[in-house]
């Protein structure tokens, strides 16, 4: 792809660190504030230049789920009474750091010590994948 | 805790996430430092515009890591230190190296000496620079949000810091804006200097330079976009905090300087049209080159420095203020000068004061010039009387009083032309706006009523326009003569002044057969109606009724004497006009039925018409039992036909014929005439004479003389002494056998019967008359008040007295206080006294 259309092109290429690559509707992927950052015309970073962004610390399974959410997102964002997104029980937290991560979440109480992660949510109050976890840890 | 979704299936093992990050103690820290390196090259690159090779995702997954290692604050600081730093060294240098002394001295101190072309040069430079590091610094800061997205929200969101971004942005304004400058010497901040410059820009666009908008315009937003602390408070913005206020303060400055100048220049039409433009200007200058925020604060100085400040100076300007606007008509002035005015006070006191001001001037004017007129025809009457002035005679014969009438219309005329003028204005200047509206017909009243004959013109022109002014109009413009008048009326304090005078003038009209159209006629009464009400048309009302009725009875009595079928050639004609008394002006009703105490005179009529006034009387009374019938001789006119003989001697010409001519003149005149059917030809007989067989009043009998032997193409009867004067006691007169007239009937124009001004005399009299009347309608009121109250204090019954009579005319109070003494004297009310026997200050009625 060359570079002076790259950040022009419809579509963007995600790539996972074990090889697998996604081409993705550049505007599903912007539901997450760190790929839009990354794509941003006008910062000129290598992501931007070229379309195509390397995730040094996500795999292809997990990957494929997060596109799957961006294209569920952009398909249904303007609608009401959506379906339910199948998540795997078994991607739990893997996703959950993944999207923490992309900045997919949704805080719903920043005021409080305790988190509340609505990942991938269809609103605010809603997400797919919820958790509470207490801040606890090294301070 | 977690929740699933993954449906009835939610078997599996839940994969924990792999952790690279390797967490052993101690070695936290050196990641840290290696993660902190690498950020730190990024934001040298990233300010050096050499981003391109950077990995947004690596540069995030730092960020990302150092905050998941606890270390956010540390990253916090560190990024904000490097910003510092960055300032210090690479945007200060320059930025001080571009405020040089004379930027300094020019912008701030307002040091002369240089030209405008460098001064702009000089400020341009410096705003360019400030433009370029701040867009390079908000850029560079964009980005560097952007990689630190996650310190925002894994570590500033929870410890209550600002997001970066702001903290960064808020660097620019704390490491170059309050940068003080005290090594170029002086006490100022960059800030200072900037808002200087701008100003400064400002200024010279002001003047009339061009300056580079965009270039302030970004310099602004920029001021826009930063605020006083890193909690971005709206109502901070450095825009709003610290340049606006400057801004203010100078354009303050400078509009006060040019409105003094303006104000030497002494002329309101440029002032109008400069504070117009500069309104303009300003709010243009908000939208391109400053902020729309400001738009308000600086029409409002403006309003206040070029409009408010000066504005009653500018009003009185000579030869271009309020007045040379009025008087010249210069419409667009005086629309600027109302939506000027309009801006700064909604009740445009100014403006409305003026107007009236000069609505009164005007009217002055008009009162000025109409006692100038009349001077001048009192000259003409002195010219008149000296014999031999004869070519001074005018062709139309006015006399004296027909040229007061004239004064009267003419009055009338300029009054409403300039009420016509003002509404115009108002119309096409000022809006429409009630309030002017008002201050308009306040003072139009006030002049208006401060012209004592102001009742008596207004009826004089509505007499005219009834009389011969309309004829040959369309229906429309009779229309347009009626409102006038109508207008004027509405303006008129003392309506039963005018109510007499116009039943006077209408009764004169009615009489003697000079109204032009009864439609007419009637239409002013009902629009009179319309607007003063049923009491008020009255009595005009009456009167038309008698006329009608008089038609009738008139047919009634000619069809009564052909019945009784007596002789054709005695017989004589009579239209009669019956008229009740209290719908008749007095003095139509004859001069000694007036207040004054006269003998009630009758004249002695000829035989022929005393037979047909009893058998007048006769079939009138058969009808109407009881009625009296007064003969006003001097209310009504006569037919006479007379033979000239010819004249012995004469062989040619109109003399050597019998002549026939049919004269019409008044009832005293006809009775006068009559007299001269028993003279020999040669008698004369004396005004004693007359007077005595006849019986006339004086005054008429002076009247009718005069008409039938002064003006030469009426002289049916010859006067003895022969001057041009009126008759007199004392003068002798004779049937003039040599009448010659060129028409068979000939109208023998009667003096009194023209509705003119009175004179002096008169109009004392009148206004006597009127005092009288009042008295008794005041009576009337606080009777009739009194009666339904029973009591009252008398600042009540004083009160409502004014109110009541306010309709017809403004009450004196002296006059109400009189006539409730008076009332007191003759019963009808009693002083209400206290239980210890004082009087109390309260009324109340005697039943």
């Amino acid at each position: 792809m060359a570079e002076s259309d790259a950040s022009a092109s419809k579509y963007v290429t995600l790539a996972s660190c074990d090889g697998f690559e996604f081409v993705v509707l550049r505007e599903a992927v912007l539901v997450s504030s760190a790929i839009k950052g990354m794509l941003d015309p006008k910062s000129q970073f290598t992501e931007a230049r070229t379309g195509r962004c390397y995730f040094e610390e996500i795999n292809g399974i997990v990957l494929e789920k997060i596109v799957e959410y961006c294209q569920y997102w952009y398909k249904y964002k303007e609608s009401v009474n959506v379906p339910d997104m199948d998540v795997p029980v078994e991607l739990c937290l893997e996703l959950l750091q993944a999207a923490d991560f992309l900045g997919l979440d949704r805080k719903a109480s920043p005021s409080t010590q305790t988190h509340h992660y609505y990942l991938f949510s269809k609103t605010p109050e809603e997400g797919f994948i919820a958790l509470t976890y207490n801040d606890v840890g090294p301070t | 805790m977690i929740t699933g979704r993954g449906g009835p299936s939610g078997r599996g093992r839940i994969r924990p996430p792999r952790r690279q990050l390797a967490t052993q103690p101690g070695s936290a820290k050196n990641d840290f430092e290696q993660y902190w390196a690498k950020l730190r090259e990024a934001l040298h690159d990233i300010h050096t515009h050499n981003a391109g090779n950077l990995s947004f995702e690596q540069l995030y997954r730092f960020a990302y890591k150092i905050v998941l290692m606890k270390s956010g604050a540390l990253l916090y600081d560190r990024v904000t230190d490097f910003e510092g730093k960055w300032f210090a060294e690479q945007v200060m240098p320059p930025m001080s190296a571009l405020i040089t002394k004379n930027l300094v001295s020019i912008t701030l101190d307002g040091a002369p000496g240089i030209s405008v072309v460098e001064r702009r040069a000089l400020g341009e430079k410096f705003l360019r620079f400030v433009r370029t590091s701040w867009e390079n610094h908000n850029m560079a800061m964009n980005m560097n949000a952007d990689i630190l997205m996650y310190l925002d929200r894994g570590y500033g969101e929870d410890n209550r810091r600002p997001p970066i971004y702001a903290t960064t942005i808020g660097l620019f304004r704390d490491n170059i804006l309050r940068k003080n400058l005290g090594a170029t010497g002086s006490n100022y901040d960059v800030f200072d200097i900037l808002n200087a410059t701008i100003i400064d820009q400002i200024n010279m666009e002001r003047e009339g330079d061009v300056i580079d908008k965009a270039l302030l315009r970004s310099c602004v937003s920029m001021l826009e976009g930063l605020f006083e602390t890193d909690a971005e408070v709206e109502l901070e913005r450095l825009y709003l905090t610290t340049f606006e206020p400057f801004f203010i303060r100078t354009s303050h400055d400078f509009y006060r300087i040019e409105c003094e100048r303006l104000l030497r220049e002494a002329d309101a039409r440029s002032w109008l049209r400069q504070t117009q433009r500069r309104l303009a200007e300003e709010a243009a200058r908000c939208q391109t080159t400053i902020s729309p925020l400001s738009e308000q604060k600086i029409a409002s100085v403006v309003d206040e420095e070029l409009i408010m400040k000066h504005l009653d100076e500018f009003l009185q300007l000579e030869g271009s203020g309020i007045r040379a606007m009025i008087d010249n008509d210069r419409l667009e002035d005086l629309k600027i000068l109302f939506s000027l005015v309009s801006r700064v006070d909604d009740k445009v006191a100014s403006l409305r004061n003026a107007l009236s001001l000069r609505v009164m001037e005007l009217g002055n004017e008009i009162e000025q010039n109409l006692n100038n007129t009349d001077f001048s025809i009192a000259q003409d009457v002195g010219s008149e009387e000296t014999p031999g002035d004869g070519e001074k005679a005018k062709p139309k014969t006015l006399n004296a009083t027909a040229q007061l009438t004239a004064a009267a219309i003419k009055w009338v005329d300029d009054v409403l032309q300039l009420k016509d003028k003002f509404d115009q204005l108002w119309v096409a200047c000022f809006d429409r706006k009630a309030v002017i509206e008002t201050a308009l017909t306040r003072s139009f009243s006030a002049f208006i009523n401060r012209f004592d004959r102001a009742s008596e013109y207004v009826s004089l022109f509505i007499d005219d326009n009834l009389k011969r002014g309309l004829r040959g109009k369309t229906e429309a413009e009779v229309d347009i003569i009626l409102d006038k008048a109508i207008t004027l009326l509405k303006h008129l304090n003392e309506k039963d002044k005018f109510e007499s005078y116009y039943q006077k003038h209408l009764a004169r009209r009615l009489l003697h057969g000079k109204s032009e159209s009864e439609e007419i006629e009637q239409e002013m009464i009902s629009r009179m109606k319309r607007e003063l009400g049923n009491n008020f048309t009255q009595k005009f009302e009456g009167m038309f009724r008698d006329m009608s009725t008089s038609r009738e009875t008139t047919e009634q009595y000619r069809n009564h004497v052909r019945g009784l079928g007596e002789a054709e050639d005695s017989r004589v004609d009579l239209n009669i006009s019956v008229l009740a008394g209290n719908n008749w002006p007095k003095e139509i009703m004859g001069r000694s039925t007036g207040l004054s105490d006269e003998t009630k005179t009758k004249a002695t009529y000829p035989p022929e018409i005393q037979s047909l006034q009893k058998s007048f009387f006769e079939f009138y009374t058969k009808n109407r039992n009881g009625r009296v019938l007064t003969w006003v001789g001097s209310a009504g006119s006569a037919d006479v036909k007379c033979i000239f003989p010819k004249v012995p001697g004469k062989a040619t010409g109109p003399l050597s014929k019998d002549r026939r001519y049919e004269i019409n003149v008044s009832t005293y005149g006809m009775i006068v005439l009559m007299l001269f059917n028993t003279t020999k030809d040669d008698e004369w007989l004396s005004f004693e004479d007359i007077q005595a067989t006849t019986n006339i009043p004086q005054p008429d009998l002076i009247n009718v003389l005069t008409s039938l032997s002064v003006i030469k193409q009426f002289r049916i009867l010859v006067k003895e002494s022969q001057t041009k004067s009126a008759a007199k006691p004392g003068d002798r007169f004779m049937f003039n056998s040599e009448f010659v007239s060129k028409a068979i009937k000939i109208k023998i124009p009667s003096v009194s019967a023209a509705n003119r001004v009175e004179n002096d005399e008169e109009r004392k009299k009148t206004d006597e008359k009127n005092l009288e009347t009042r008295k008794h309608v005041a009576d009337s009121v606080i009777v009739r008040i009194m009666k339904q109250r029973k009591e009252l204090t008398h600042t009540q019954l004083v009160n409502e007295v004014i109110q009541v009579l306010s309709s017809r005319f403004k009450p004196d109070m002296s006059l109400i206080k009189g006539q409730i003494e008076s009332l007191i004297f003759r019963e009808y009310l009693e002083r209400d006294e206290l239980p210890d026997g004082t009087t109390a200050d309260k009324y109340k009625y005697v039943a």
